[in-house]
Order: structure tokens, then sequence, then C-alpha cells
């Protein structure tokens, strides 16, 4: 299952199309079975059945299983059980919800802090670069190629709480330190966010580099000429420019940052007492972490109020960029 | 057309694919008129090849002895998370282990494989312990496991550390006064953790602290069955927390990392970065097989008990069971392997002798202490035959052999054991990272926690 | 499309004009910051790796007492040759390697087939379909885990789990509204009359798609190979659940379960190793991996 960590993308929709979608190359006025057949319409189907099967088995089904399972008591060994709301009921007095949806809330924000300017501040640099770019660019990249579980596990070694490990040693040459890392409910989840930034901010500054870049340098020109300062040119045309870009990043960010399950998982477990616990883990747990069988319903439930509430989040984002947007 | 009879063609080809792969997966696996194979929990992921190789041994010495029966050795360690994932999709070998605090669960709820006729066929079935024998047996009498191993919890420590803070190796803490004082000892003059005790969230942490309330006569719930309370806010629990407080806090006796788990703690331990710590009697057979101890550190004793009427040491243990999908055929040789491999040992001389002679040719742990599954008589018995193979330091281990048949030995919680500890992990983990945790409070939480899970295992 | 004017050094790149660029200050300035944005970018960007590779070949007691000293008491090359065969690196790798390919063919042939469909053949369903795309796309990976994960264990119509088999990993994988979005957005930029003179050539639909569009098609399927194979190799949560059998499991699912029963020097290598190939591999490959996740959504024809 691929993250959707994707491209914004402008949508264009080509002049030829348009005429063409009239003409519709493969329709006949009178189409029974066989013309149809006989004109390609099977062969059509045939063609999109790896699309509809994969989508079908995989993406569509699933969805809508969880909506049911949801409203079930699924324990694998009977068959489910109808049980209405009550899935939700357990899910929403669960003493653990706040703290998860707290943790989850404070991560994203915390990424957004440290993963959102900076990366924008480095592509800005380096997209003043002459020469060596392609250095740059690649450094920037390398941490994003690591396998996640590689960079999280070393950065494990890395936060080590006595003195002697790695951060708390480096700290320690100019007299600051030892830190207790992942070993204290108040630099657990900052510590998380840390190693997330260092190993995805790359993918962030090349795609805002790619922006940058494609932003015409004639307006720049025009503007210098004008007299504006660096500062306004900044504010002028380089953002309202990127704005698409930026808007949809912030987005794709916050989406992907409040389903994190890797770094409290693997760092942490969640804890210490329950600091890094975040929704999904706490979805997980409800499935996975009981020895002797999962809720599955609870699960689902949670996993559909978590889209939910990224639906209507997201909706609100595009209702409120898109007033900005066309000022 | 050309393209329809293409299209009819793929139409074919991909109708014909997709029948020969329904066809094959609905196929069941088949074994032959003559032999059954059955798949057999073997060592945990990571142990060294030496041990995988003595493990090989004994299987390829059952299948020699039983030509029908074909072993197959898969990789495995039970851990509360990863267990029911298993348990659900089926990936479990059909022989494999659970701890006493999950069986009667399991076996009541049909996800056991009810094993009462073949266990009793068994020729030394009327002399196994009884105490044992009723964590396998289901409140309707269907016997579903044959117990591997039962363990006392043990406080194992660093001899070299002690010699090296100027502690007797040979006079561990008999008090828990005295541990803290060592502990003490141990982490300014060495710089290591002088006591460490686990606090991982994955019911580890719950379990020992457990276990140092049982010592200091507290326990975690009152009755049992439906009517069964929690009471993990007993004064026991509070003492044990402020006790871990203050080495933690006060004594800075505890290091500086603390989300340790079973396997976590034992690696620490043996490369020489903890002065104390608790865990079941039989891990030295772990910290050989993953991490290669040096023996001569190695010492282990009892836990000290409070001098009071109700105080005891935590006793669990480990059951083999089969899955409950195995046919009779599978059954029977599953039972067959687990008396070859696990229990036989115990009652036959030439079994036991064949046994630690191949242990200690693949120089693995012969000998590690462990509590009788049968009676002490048959115990004390069984280790005279393998006393020549002995290849650990059991004069290191004297003060835990010497002691633990002297201490009460207590099961753990009955029920919903696993979810009472995991409510108690977060608490130990609170003590243990936030200087100003609230004792009273957490324990409170965590015992309305447990209840409501309690209440919903029943 | 970059823009890069290779007017000589005056050349302006960016927010800061050619005038501005004259100025001595404005280029100290700017040139000043991107040194210190290289430093910083050795530092935290290289730095890590680098460390990894010391660590890999420093005995365990020195990388836990002195991590950062270099080789204070000599290297252990053995760390390495023991993650070769205790930890057995190299069948995680294969397995891992295997994992990505399968994922990638299943991702190749929908994404492919779906939108060669969808935007150059337009069947009367395809407004439908493409609606149900989009909408899939906003559905976040949550929602789908444990109803997958039930349906792999217990699927609806055949007898059997699929649970340790490759094709729980490979048929999901191929589920990516994003690869046919993607691949649909790039059949809409292309010439109709190609497809129309093939039509008029009497080309059926097949032939259209293997003659003209597959081969036109290179450049979107090299971003989503990229997208493909790194999302693949990036998989943890999916593989943990799905593969409990340990010969099957790939090295991300691999690493974390045997950390604490591996000695740190060993453990340190075996990541190294683990890292190897995709480093290497976008070393090599540089610059279509930068493109394609610089550009992705901007792909014009």
């Amino acid at each position: 299952m691929s993250a959707v960590d994707a491209i914004p993308g402008e949508s264009t929709t080509p002049p030829a199309a348009a005429a063409l979608r009239e003409a519709d190359l493969w329709r006949r006025p009178r189409r029974t079975p066989l013309t149809w057949a006989r004109s390609g319409g099977l062969t059509t189907l045939l063609l999109i059945l790896p699309m509809l099967l994969v989508f079908g088995a995989f993406s569509w089904y699933p969805i809508v299983q969880t909506v049911i399972m949801s409203l079930q008591s699924t324990n694998l060994v009977d068959p489910p059980t109808w049980v209405g709301l009550d899935n939700f009921r357990t899910v929403l007095e669960d003493p653990l919800l706040p703290k998860a949806i707290e943790n989850t809330a404070y991560f994203a924000g915390l990424a957004l802090l440290f993963g959102y300017p900076i990366p924008l501040a480095a592509a800005v640099l380096m997209s003043e670069l002459r020469r060596f770019r392609g250095v740059y660019a690649t450094l920037v990249y390398l941490p994003v190629v690591i396998p996640p579980v590689v960079a999280v596990l070393l950065w494990k070694t890395f936060y080590d709480g006595s003195s002697a490990g790695a951060f708390n040693t480096v700290l320690g040459w100019v007299g600051l330190g030892p830190y207790p890392w992942l070993q204290s409910a108040s630099t657990a989840m900052p510590s998380l966010v840390l190693e997330a930034t260092w190993a995805n901010a790359g993918a962030t500054v090349i795609i805002y580099l790619a922006a940058l870049t494609s932003v015409n340098s004639e307006l720049y020109e025009a503007a210098s000429v004008d007299g504006a300062s660096l500062w306004r040119k900044v504010w002028h045309i380089t953002l309202p420019q990127l704005r698409g870009v930026l808007l949809v990043t912030m987005i794709l960010q916050i989406i992907a940052t409040a389903q994190v399950f890797l770094e409290p998982y693997l760092f942490t477990s969640g804890g210490p007492n329950n600091s890094t616990l975040t929704v999904l883990l706490l979805i997980y747990n409800y499935a996975f972490a009981n020895s002797l069988g999962g809720d599955y319903g609870s699960a689902a439930a949670l996993s559909l109020m978590l889209a939910a509430f990224l639906a209507v989040f997201s909706l609100v984002y595009l209702r409120l960029t898109r007033s900005w947007s066309t000022e | 057309m050309k393209s329809t009879h293409r299209a009819a063609t793929v139409a074919v080809v991909v109708t014909s694919l997709l029948a020969a792969c329904v066809a094959g997966a609905s196929a069941k696996s088949s074994s032959s008129q003559a032999t059954v194979t059955i798949s057999v929990a073997s060592l945990i992921p990571g142990s060294t090849p030496a041990a995988v190789k003595e493990f090989e041994n004994q299987v390829a010495q059952f299948e020699k002895a039983n030509p029908s029966i074909k072993v197959k050795p898969v990789e495995y360690q039970w851990t509360g998370p990863t267990f029911a994932a298993k348990l659900a999709a089926k990936t479990l070998p059909t022989v494999f282990e659970v701890p006493f605090t999950d069986a009667r669960t399991l076996g009541e709820r049909g996800q056991l494989a009810d094993l009462t006729r073949e266990i009793k066929a068994l020729p030394y079935f009327s002399k196994l312990n009884p105490a044992v024998l009723a964590e396998a047996t289901t409140a309707r009498g269907k016997i579903v496991a044959l117990p591997k191993g039962a363990y006392a919890q043990a406080l194992h420590y660093n001899r070299k550390l002690f010699t090296q803070a100027g502690l007797d190796p040979s006079k561990p803490p008999t008090t828990w006064a005295q541990i803290r004082a060592y502990a003490k000892q141990i982490a300014e003059r060495t710089g290591k953790a002088g006591y460490l005790q686990m606090g991982k969230a994955d019911n580890t942490a719950g379990w020992i602290l457990t276990t140092v309330t049982y010592s200091l006569g507290g326990r975690m719930q009152s009755g049992s069955g439906t009517s069964a309370r929690a009471t993990l806010d007993n004064p026991q629990t509070a003492t044990a927390l402020n006790l871990i407080k203050t080495m933690r806090w006060t004594d800075n006796s505890m290091g500086s990392n603390f989300d340790y788990g079973w396997s976590d703690i034992n690696q620490a331990f043996a490369a020489g970065n903890v002065g104390m710590y608790i865990s079941g009697s039989d891990v030295y057979t772990n910290l050989v097989q993953a991490s290669n101890i040096d023996p001569g550190i190695y010492g282990v004793t009892t836990i000290p008990l409070a001098k009071s009427k109700t105080a005891g040491v935590l006793g669990g243990g480990t059951l083999v069971a089969v899955r409950p999908d195995a046919n009779s055929a599978a059954k029977a040789a599953a039972v067959k392997w687990i008396d070859f491999y696990y229990v036989r040992k115990l009652v036959t001389k030439s079994q036991a002798i064949r046994n630690a002679k191949s242990l200690v040719a693949n120089k693995q742990p012969v000998g590690v202490p462990a509590l009788p599954l049968f009676n002490k008589k048959q115990y004390d018995l069984a280790n005279t035959w393998i006393k020549p193979y002995i290849n650990v330091p059991t004069a290191q281990m004297a003060p835990f052999t010497s002691r633990i048949f002297g201490q009460k030995l207590i099961p753990e919680p009955a029920v919903a054991t696993q979810s009472v500890y995991h409510s108690l992990d977060t608490v130990v983990q609170a003590v243990l990272t936030d200087r100003n945790a609230n004792i009273a409070q957490l324990l409170q939480q965590a015992n309305t926690t447990a209840q409501d899970l309690m209440r919903r295992s029943t | 499309m970059t823009r890069r004017r290779r007017r000589g050094a005056d050349a302006p790149v960016g927010v800061i004009s050619s005038i501005e660029w004259d100025r001595r200050r404005v280029r100290w300035a700017v040139g000043g910051a991107q040194l210190i944005l290289l430093v910083g970018l050795v530092v935290v960007g290289l730095g890590p790796i680098l460390w990894l590779a010391k660590s890999a070949i420093t005995p365990t007691a020195d990388t836990l007492s002195h991590p950062m000293s270099l080789f204070r008491n000599g290297t252990a090359w053995d760390n390495l040759s023991r993650a070769w065969s205790e930890v057995e690196v190299g069948r995680y790798f294969w397995n891992t390697v295997v994992l990505a390919i399968g994922s990638w063919l299943v991702q190749i042939l929908v994404a492919t087939t779906g939108g060669f469909v969808l935007s150059v053949l337009r069947p009367a369903y395809a407004r439908v379909l493409r609606a149900l795309l989009l909408l899939t796309l906003f559905v976040p990976a949550v929602v789908l885990l444990v109803p997958l994960y039930i349906e792999i264990v217990n699927p609806p119509l055949i007898d059997r789990s699929f649970v340790d088999s490759y094709w729980a990993i490979w048929l999901p994988a191929g589920a990516s509204a994003f690869n046919v979005i993607l691949v649909t957005r790039f059949f809409d930029n292309l010439p109709r009359e190609v497809f129309e003179a093939a039509r008029i050539d009497g080309a059926g639909p097949l032939r259209m798609f293997t003659a003209i569009a597959l081969p036109m098609s290179r450049p979107v399927l090299a971003v989503v190979s990229v997208f493909a194979v790194l999302a693949s190799w990036k998989d943890f949560l999916w593989p943990l659940l799905v593969l409990s059998d340990p010969d099957k499991q790939p090295l991300s699912v691999r690493l974390p379960t045997i950390q604490s029963q591996t000695e740190l020097g060993v453990f340190l290598a075996a990541m190294l190793i683990a890292c190897l190939v995709p480093i290497v591999g976008f070393l090599i490959f540089q610059r279509p991996f930068l493109r394609g996740t610089g550009l992705g959504g901007a792909v014009k024809g």
C-alpha cells in the first residue's frame, strides 16, 4: 500500500480532447451486445479489467467493509454480529482517545513547524545556485532514499539517553545535555518529529525547487527594474506563483502526519506513558495488540472517524484557501 | 474481426488462469498416506547458528525414531502483541507455545486443540504437578496443552560489576533495602545501571511490577471468574513504585534508558551494562543463545520477600499447545513431538542423557534452573542424571537454587492477565520518566482500566 | 521546465535579478548562506549515513562507549560478514527486491491499462470511473488497513488465507489511484491525431495500446516506476501484518524483529547493507528520480 505523499498537479483540459469527446471513437448509433463486442467494447473492458479487479478487491471493497465492520463485532472465529453504534461508543469512551488525538495533533503541528518553512528556505537558496545545484539536490534527497525502518532504528541508537549516546556525546562537546530524548514524555514527541523531518524534508525541498525554478525570471527582472527590494519580490511574485504548490503540500503533509505510525511504533511503542500514542497506533492496538484477539470493530470505527475528520478538514481547507486564491 | 478474436482469446486465457488460481488456492495441502508433517515452534528469531544447529539435531533424532512424522521447525517467540495476529491469520505452527496466563482462555474459546485423550495416554500423566496441569485445563476439564517449563521470578546480577563496585558476588542482596544500597554503589563506582526494571509497554513492565508487589505481599486481583475485582491500587504496589522512584530520581542508580523489554534487558545484561534485574529464572538460556554471555559474570538469587504471610514469588510458565484445526493424525504426532522434545528428558534417564549430550556438543546450556513440572523428587532425580553434563555455572546459581523451594510460589493474576499487565505498563513508565509522577492517581486510573478490561474478558 | 539561461555568472536564476547580483554584498550574502546550507546538508544529510558506515565496521563495545570516536581500537570487518551470514541480510534483501518487482509490475499494468482506457478509449462508463478514482484518492490509507487485513486472512470467496503470500502485497499495491490519475492525465495530454490516424488505419484498441500508447508513455512510466519502487521499499506496516513467516519477510520487517537479539555492531552492519542499494541506485539514477519527484504532476507532453 503506497502512501499518497503525492505531487500536486495542475488540472489541464486539452482542447483537442473536448472535441474528441463528441466524436467518441467507439460509439455506434444502435448497439447490440454483438456490435459492442465487435466494435472493440469487449477489448476495452478487458483492458480495464486489471484496474477494475484490483481496485474492486483491494480498494473499494475494503472501504465499504470498514463502514460495515465498524457496526459489527468481529472476532474471526464466529460470524460477525451487528452491534450498531457500540464500537463508536467504546472508542469515544476510551480514556486513551483524547491523548491519542492530542499527540497526533502535536506531531502534525511540530512537523509542520519544522518541515514546512525550513525546506522552503533551503529551496529558495538552492534556486539561486548557478552551479552545483545537483550536489545540493542529491545531499538533500539522500535521507529520503534511506528505508524508513533503517532511519528510525539508526536514530534510536542516536537517541540513547545516557551520556554515552551519540547525540548526547556531541552535545556534551559544547557543554549541553545529556538529554533523555525518548525516555521522557516531554522530549519523546519532538525527538520523533526531528527524525521524521530529517527523513522526509528532502522530498519537499525538491518539490519546492521545481516550482521555484519554473517561475519566469523575467517577472523578477521587471520588478527589479521597477526598484522592488528582495523581500517585496518574494512576497509579490514568488509566493503567489508558488501558492498552489505551497497549499497542496501543506494539506498533504497534514493528512500524512495525521496517520503517522512507523515512528511511534518503532521508537517508543507509544510511550513513555502514552506520550507518543497516535491515533493510528491506537487503531493498531485495538486490532492487533491484544494477545487474546483483537477488537476489529473498534479499530474500524476509529479508522472511519479519522477518515471523516480528514475529509471534513480537507473540505474546510479547500474552501478557505480557495477564497484566498481568488483575492 | 481480428480484434474480436484476439479479445476472445484473451478472455479465455484470463478466465482459465483465474480458474487455475482458484482451484490451486482451494486445494488443501494434503499429506500422503504414510507421513504426517507438522510444523513446530523452534527458537527465538535471531538465535545463534549453534543453537539452531542443535535444534535441527533434535529434529533429526526425532524423525529417526518416528519415520512416519516429518517435522518442520519454525522460528517463534510469544509476545503479547504478535501472538493474536498470528492466531487470527492462522500462521501459527502446528505446535506452539503460550504462557500460563492465556492458555485456559484460549482453550475455552476453542483456539487450542483438545489433547485430553493423547495426554492422558502418556505414561507419566499421573505424576504431573497438579498446579501446573491446572493451568492447561479448561473449566470443563479439557486438557489443551502440556507444560514446557515453569519458572519463578529471580533476581539476576552481574558478578563482575559487583566485584568492581566493591561488593561480594557470593553475597547477593537479601532485602529490598540492600538492593537499593547495592544499586547505588554499583552506579557510583562503575557508572552502569545498578538496578534496572523492564519498562516496555508490551506487558513486561506490568509483569515485573506485579512481581515486586507479590514480593511485598500485595495482590493485583481478588476473587475469581466473573466476580474478580482489580486491586491494582494496593499499598504494596505503591511502595514498590516509590522504591523505584527513589532509585531512579534520588539515587540515580537505574541508568538513563527505561524502555527495556524482556529481550532487550537480557541483551543489555549480557553486554555488561546492568547490575541487577528481575526476570524469569530460566533466562540464562536466552542469555547464551541470543547474546553469547560470558558465564563468569552471571549470578542469580531469589527475590527478597517481605516478612508477611502473603509475600511470595510470582511463578509462571510456558505451555505447549496444538492448533485447533490439526486433524487427529497431526495431533498424535504433535503430542509425540512435545513429549520427545519438552518432557521426556525429565522422566526418562536415557532421553535426559541423550538430550544433555547433544546440547553440550553444540555449546548450549545444560542445567539452567527450572521449577519441577512433576514433583521435587522427580526434579532432583532428573538433575542427577544430567549432572555430568551440566555446563552452566551452578555454583553461581546456588543463591537461587538453594532458596527457591523455601519460597511461596504465587500464580499470576487469573483474569485478563495480559490486559492487567498492560494497564500497569504506563504506570511504570510514568514513574521512571517523570519526576513528578503522581503514583496514587496513576494507580487509580490503572485500576479502573484494568477492572473494565477484566469485566469485558469474562 | 527549468529555465537556465547560461549567460555567465551574472545570469539571474531566481528571485535575485542580474541588477542585484552585480552588487558584491548581495553575492557574498547569498553565497555565504548557500555555503552554510551546504555545510548543514553535509552534516545533517550525509552525517548519519557516514556514522552508520563507520560504526558498521567498529567493534560493538567501542560504538557503545565512544560512539563519536574513530576506530580507537581498530576495525571490525567481521561485523559485515556476520551480518551477511548470521543475520542473513542477503536473503531478506532479496525478499525486498522480489516484493518491489512484483508491486511495480502490478502497478504498471493497472495504471497503463486503466489510464489508456479512461483517457483514449473513453467508454461510456469512463466518467463514472474517473470520479470514483478521484474519490478514492481522498480516502486515507488508514481506512483500508483493518478490512484489507481481514480480507487477506479470510478472503470472502476463497477458502484459504493469503497470509505469507506475496500476492497479498503485490495486488493491493496496484490499487493506487494516484498512479492511474497520473497516467490518465498524461494520456490526456497526448495529441489525439496519433490515435485518430491509427483508428483510421484499422487498429483495434489493443493494437493502439501496445503499438502507440505504451511506447509514448515512457516518461510517465518512469515517474510511476520511481514512486512504485520507493513505496515498496519503504513499506513497513502492511508486510509486518501480512508476512509472518520469517523466510518471506523483507528487510523492513525483519530488522526490528531481531534487534534485541543481535549484537549492535552486527546489527548496524546489516542496516548499512540494507541502505547500500537504495543509495547506490539513487546516485546512479539521480536525474529521473529528482525529475520525477519534482515535476510529477506537471508532466507536459
